[in-house]
């Protein structure tokens, strides 16, 4: 399996008035092509300037980072932009839907600027929604649009799924079907997931969990049989 | 604290509240200028007009002997009754092929207090007997007199040398234009001697004779309550003319400037307060829907309604307390140089400018109390808030269907950006009011500006290359016998064509409606004066009845068909009677026109012309005038191309105010563009931003809101244009007069030029707004919740 991200000793400083804060003190770690990587770590462990990194929306203060061996530190605003239009396919806590698009529009959205995107009914009904692709978000459940989110994620065809939290405002049952998708288009797409999470119950279905600690790795373990979503509980 | 906080938001947001705050200024500017101009003015003309007894009634007769004019303070009514000799005559000067004409007015040196008395700027006292005058300071300056200069001027084809000892103005010449035709005064070609009355009689040969009356009124009286009297008496002696103060052209010309400038201190402020006043409502209301949280906060602290609304009022309070001294100031500058433009156009020798403390808080106030009221139902919302509730969010908005998706065809083209942009229309339906609205009033104020250029086509451009198609026109000292003059110059070198033209005066009456008019007699055949349709198509003139000018035939109250009493100096009998068979736009003078013989006959006069138009070889110019120079004869030599650059010298310097009023309108319509632009973004940061983070560019991100801005704008723009019909159609009956009108029609390239002004506002708007979705902070953004 070939390496799709690479960091090295990747380091993040805010400045907050007079203090400065470490949320990420020089982070080690690859990540390969198809595989499902949860990055797992408490509130302000550094968990979200790592998705920040990972998803090209922040840059690091020091260190280093590749895309496929092409860098991202360093990059101007274009190639960020660029990265995260080919790349990354971003699913956020709160789904961030257009409001006044529908849940096809919304997909739609993402394909129109994609390269080469997935056929956007195919999509809709992978995720289960085809019967609801002419609502508007504010007539979905929360689960609803969370796969809306979704479908406009995988529909760009990117070679990463970055998902913040994705069942985060969700209960069991639709986190569940959630988590189920994202392993879906893992494995039929063999496509990259990454989840960002505080849940440790999510973690036991991912291939290598990365403990974050601190802003640091803490550890990284890999998860010979993972568990379906199905058996994954919290 | 709150106040703090206050300057902190507007600092946040500075831009757009500048702009308000500028727009505001603007229209503050306006008013506070021209209400001290209007004041400068009127302060000025009435000392003027009080000091120097400025006549009542202005009558012309073609002679009269003194001992008579006296009689007429017989009459009931009249108080003062004086009279003068009053002659155009042409100066002479070397090495100038330029018309100069100066019109002698003579002066009673015994009067103590004379009627329509000089004001003496320089120089020595009149004395008589030595042929010295006074002159009208504008000429001194412009032709480079200096006092005891020589002036040699033709009197009945004779040579006569004046002797200029000083410079004199009178209330009666405050805008001293030689007719009409002229509508600006031209000081270098133009202006007014004042001669004692005993050397002007020698000088004409008019020993104890008068051809102008001037009285006054007593209290009570108009000259409606005298004029049959006067006109008995005075019928004899060949009454040519007869008007009252209040038509009296330079009072006429005064009088309509201030008409308009009064009509812009009432409209211009009011139109861009409104539009500020818009902005902050917009801006206030955003404001404290976005503060739902902190009002919370603050009500829960403990903070009362009263204090949170005053701190939002304060916000429209400073922003209008800004905009109002701003305005005051500028304005207060601006009316210097206003001023001294006056100063050049009316000889009022007390105008000068005063800064007013008036005009200066009361625009502060004015402002003040609209954005107040703008500010308070921005922000009155404040106190519906539970404070529980207000630092729940608002609820979500819901997305629904607009009308425009039940066509398919268009809605399909769309992407979906498009898509997003229409549905935003739709979505906050006030503020995309708000947009459509200003859009509107920027296009239409650019394009009722630009028109003005096209206006002054119509009426001067058109007037000489159109309807005076002549190259030179010669107009006789008295009428002479037609053909005779024309077998004359017919032999004359380089003339391709003659015409025999017949002004006559007359007054027209309808039922109680009376004007005196300039009645134009001219060949069926003319081709060097047309007479033209409001299409621009040549009319003939008929055998029988007149040709009206609109203007005329509106003042009259009359229609095709109908017809007028007629009553002319020249007349053999009292009252004729004539048909109205068209009537035609004219938007430089107002006249009738008739066909020469058809005039002739009507008033029983053989075939006479009072001037002639000649078509002839640019070359043969100068030597066709310089044989008619010294004609006791000809009383002036008029060479069309030199009329066409005179005027376009004036249309130059209007140009000038078109582009700055132009600005303005842009500037409004940026603010305009710029606020609703920065109030989506901040409504939607979270969306804008969720659409970065998926890899869209600033410019893809920018295209959701600019889209909106151009569909909105589009139509707007086409609303712009029947806005701009209805602004000039008011304009244009607010300003026209006996002796101009305005067109209403307003030509593509306006529209052009409005159009693409708008859209440079616009563009700007968008590209500060492009900056801001570039600077937008992903991170911070989508950590925020909803």
């Amino acid at each position: 399996m070939s390496i799709i991200l690479q960091a090295r000793n990747l380091s993040k400083y805010y400045q907050m008035g007079e203090v400065t804060v470490e949320a990420l003190k020089g982070v080690d770690f690859d990540v390969f092509e198809g595989e499902f990587v949860v990055v797992l770590g408490p509130s302000g462990s550094g968990k979200s300037t790592m998705l920040n990194m990972i998803g090209g929306m922040d840059a690091a203060n020091a260190g280093e980072m590749y895309f496929k061996g092409k860098p991202l530190h360093g990059a101007s605003e274009k190639v960020l932009t660029q990265y995260r239009r080919d790349a990354i396919g971003f699913v956020f806590q709160f789904y961030n839907l257009m409001p006044n698009l529908t849940a096809l529009e919304n997909v739609k959205l993402s394909v129109e600027i994609a390269k080469s995107p997935l056929n956007v009914t195919e999509v809709l009904e992978e995720v289960g929604l085809l019967d609801r692709a002419d609502h508007f978000p504010a007539q979905m459940s929360g689960g609803q649009q969370q796969r809306v989110a979704i479908a406009r994620a995988i529909a760009k065809n990117p070679e990463i799924l970055l998902c913040d939290e994705p069942t985060g405002a969700l209960d069991l049952s639709t986190g569940m079907q959630v988590l189920k998708l994202l392993r879906k288009f893992n494995e039929t797409h063999h496509k990259t997931v990454i989840i960002i999470t505080h849940n440790a119950g999510i973690a036991q279905m991912a291939d290598r969990v990365f403990y974050i600690k601190d802003g640091r790795l803490d550890k990284i373990e890999v998860i010979e049989h993972p568990l379906s979503p199905e058996e994954v509980s919290w | 604290m709150l106040w703090r906080k206050m300057l902190r938001d507007l600092r946040e947001n500075k831009t757009a509240y500048i702009a308000c705050t500028i727009v505001i200024a603007i229209g503050l500017m306006v008013f506070t200028s021209m209400s001290i101009v209007i004041d400068n003015l009127n302060n000025a003309k009435n000392e003027f007009y009080d000091t120097y007894h400025f006549a009542d009634v202005f009558i012309k007769v073609k002679s009269i002997p003194h001992t008579q004019v006296k009689q007429l303070k017989n009459i009931e009514g009249v108080d003062r009754v004086q009279g003068r000799l009053v002659r155009d005559v042409r100066v002479l000067k070397e090495n100038s092929d330029k018309n100069i004409y100066l019109r002698l007015v003579s002066v009673d040196l015994k009067e103590e207090e004379p009627l329509n008395g000089v004001h003496q700027l320089a120089g020595f006292p009149l004395t008589s007997g030595e042929k010295n005058i006074w002159i009208g300071s504008k000429f001194f300056e412009a032709n480079s007199l200096t006092m005891g200069h020589e002036l040699f001027v033709l009197v009945d084809g004779k040579k006569m040398k004046l002797t200029v000892v000083g410079t004199g103005q009178s209330p009666e010449f405050v805008y001293a234009m030689q007719n009409v035709q002229n509508l600006f005064p031209d000081p270098e070609a133009f202006d007014i001697a004042y001669m004692p009355y005993e050397d002007m009689e020698v000088l004409f040969a008019n020993s104890g004779m008068v051809n102008d009356i001037v009285l006054t009124l007593q209290p009570g009286y108009t000259l409606k309550d005298i004029e049959n009297k006067l006109e008995d008496r005075l019928k004899k002696y060949g009454l040519a003319s007869m008007v009252e103060q209040k038509d009296q052209l330079s009072n006429v010309m005064l009088t309509e400037e201030f008409k308009q400038l009064e009509s812009t201190v009432r409209s211009v402020p009011i139109l861009f307060l409104l539009i500020a006043a818009l902005i902050l409502y917009i801006m206030l209301k955003r404001l404290v829907e976005q503060q739902r949280g902190q009002i919370g906060t603050l009500k829960a602290f403990g903070y009362g309604q009263k204090e949170i609304l005053i701190h939002y009022l304060s916000y429209g309070g400073l922003i209008g307390f800004a905009g109002g001294v701003m305005g005051g100031i500028f304005g207060s500058l601006l009316s210097e140089s206003y001023t001294q433009i006056y100063q050049t156009f009316f000889n009022l020798p007390t105008l000068k400018n005063t800064f007013s403390p008036k005009y200066f808080f009361m625009g502060i106030l004015l402002s003040m109390v609209c954005s107040l009221i703008a500010g308070f139902q921005g922000s009155k919302g404040v106190m519906k808030l539970q404070p529980a509730d207000a630092m729940r969010p608002s609820t979500p908005m819901f997305g629904k269907k607009v009308w425009i998706e039940r066509s398919t065809l268009i809605w399909e083209t769309l992407t979906v950006q498009g898509k997003m942009a229409i549905r935003n229309i739709s979505r906050n339906k006030g503020r995309s009011f708000f947009t459509f609205i200003g859009i509107m009033v920027t296009f239409a104020m650019i394009a009722t500006m630009w028109s003005f250029q096209d206006l002054i086509d119509l009426m001067v451009t058109d007037q000489f290359t159109k309807v005076q198609t002549h190259d030179v026109k010669i107009t006789f000292t008295r009428p002479l016998p037609m053909e005779q003059v024309m077998r004359e110059l017919e032999s004359k070198k380089g003339v391709k064509r003659v015409e025999a033209m017949l002004e006559v005066p007359v007054t027209f009456k309808n039922t109680y409606r009376k004007k005196d008019v300039m009645v134009v007699g001219l060949p069926q055949d003319s081709i060097l004066y047309n007479i033209l349709d409001e299409k621009e198509n040549r009319i003939v003139l008929p055998k029988e009845g007149a040709v009206l000018a609109q203007s005329i035939a509106d003042s009259l109250g009359v229609s095709v068909g109908d017809t007028l009493h007629m009553e002319s100096p020249w007349a053999k009998e009292d009252i004729l009677y004539v048909n109205v068979v068209a009537v035609i736009p004219q938007y430089l003078g107002s006249n009738v026109y008739m066909e020469q013989n058809a005039l002739s006959q009507l008033l029983r006069q053989p075939k006479v012309a009072t001037s002639l138009l000649l078509s002839m070889e640019e070359t043969f110019i100068k030597a066709l005038k310089k044989e008619y120079n010294t004609s006791e004869t000809v009383a002036s030599f008029e060479q069309n191309k030199q009329m066409v650059e005179k005027f376009q010298e004036l249309v130059g310097s209007f140009a000038y105010m078109i582009w700055v009023m132009a600005v303005m309108a842009m500037v409004t319509g940026f603010a305009i563009v710029y606020n609703s632009s920065i109030i989506s973004l901040a409504e939607r940061k979270r969306e804008l931003a969720s659409l970065r983070v998926l890899g869209m560019t600033p410019r893809e991100v920018l295209e959701v809101i600019s889209f909106e801005q151009w569909t909105i704008g589009v139509v707007a723009m086409v609303a712009g244009v029947p806005l701009t019909y209805l602004l000039k159609q008011s304009m244009a009956s607010s300003m026209s007069n006996d002796l101009y009108s305005m067109p209403v029609s307003t030509g593509a390239s306006s529209f052009l030029v409005a159009s693409l002004g708008t859209a440079v506002a616009m563009i700007i708007a968008q590209l500060s707004v492009a900056r801001k979705i570039k600077k937008l902070d992903l991170v911070e953004v989508l950590k925020e919740r909803d």
